[in-house]
């Protein structure tokens, strides 16, 4: 029986978000746009999306008089990715 | 990034290339690393020169490391503005450098109010360990060597005469701090120019 994989995860640029934010302890906004080339926009309703989810914590704040919108994964968001990350392997492994 | 269906392998691939990109963007500079090394060289064989040829630079040479600590906090600050992320391991080695600092004050007090002529072997000892720790961290096999050599110059040096153990403090200064800074620049430069 395999899992089904996480609807809010499985998502290219959710994904791509949140296997950056595993990697660091905390990241600017711009930061994760220069990573995944995505637009402000659409990087913006992704996010709110995986803070909705209690995915992701996002915190706004000022540096140097200029906003500064900083993200880091929730101890929800970790273990939603090693599931997803677990779920992955079992269907490539089934696929091998 | 588009928003489309893409299978477990693109999911595999992408989360790979991800956690790449993190790695690739933590790339310091290795200038703090140099100047803390050059300097270490400098006093060391200053007070070389004090000891083998009778010489007077008029001042402590020694008081040069506390000059040194403006542009390293300095540099360290300016790093790490202008990133765009903290790293996991950042705090971790921000404590252990201070207790480096730390020590390093305390046995350069205890030193100038007891004149121990064997301190150089205690400071070598405690070169050697933020070095071997931070190199352990991000798997950089040159100062895990440096660590590693600050010890052993540290065993060397209870059996050498004083004048010998400061070319073995910048024997430590140069594989601790100043061959690993140059390696990191290196490093540092040639990102650049792929990332160009």
């Amino acid at each position: 029986m395999f899992k089904d994989l996480d609807p809010i995860l499985h998502s290219q640029l959710r994904l791509a978000v949140v296997s950056l934010l595993i990697s660091v302890k905390e990241a600017e906004f711009t930061f994760l746009r220069e990573k995944t080339n995505s637009s402000a926009g659409n990087l913006s309703v992704q996010l709110n999306k995986l803070k909705e989810a209690g995915y992701v914590h996002i915190t706004k704040q000022f540096k140097d008089n200029y906003p500064q919108t900083l993200c880091r994964i929730t101890k929800k968001g970790v273990a939603a990715f090693e599931v997803y990350v677990n779920a992955l392997r079992s269907y490539i492994s089934k696929d091998e | 990034m588009k928003e489309e269906n893409f299978s477990e392998t693109d999911s595999l691939k992408l989360i790979n290339e991800m956690i790449s990109k993190v790695k690739r963007s933590y790339v310091t500079k290795g200038i703090a690393s140099m100047v803390w090394g050059v300097l270490i060289i400098t006093c060391s064989l200053l007070t070389w020169a004090e000891v083998r040829y009778n010489w007077d630079p008029g001042f402590d040479v020694w008081l040069l490391v506390f000059l040194a600590l403006i542009p390293q906090i300095f540099f360290s600050i300016k790093e790490k503005r202008s990133r765009k992320f903290t790293a996991h391991d950042e705090t971790t080695t921000t404590y252990v450098w201070s207790a480096f600092a730390i020590s390093i004050f305390i046995l350069s007090f205890y030193n100038s109010k007891f004149g121990s002529e064997q301190a150089t072997t205690l400071f070598m000892m405690l070169y050697g360990i933020p070095t071997f720790i931070t190199g352990g961290m991000f798997k950089f096999k040159p100062m895990i060597v440096g660590g590693l050599i600050c010890w052993a110059l540290s065993v060397v040096s209870v059996f050498t005469p004083v004048d010998a153990d400061m070319l073995l403090m910048a024997g430590s200064g140069l594989f601790a701090w100043l061959i690993p800074g140059i390696i990191l620049w290196n490093r540092y430069q040639k990102q650049r120019r792929e990332n160009v």
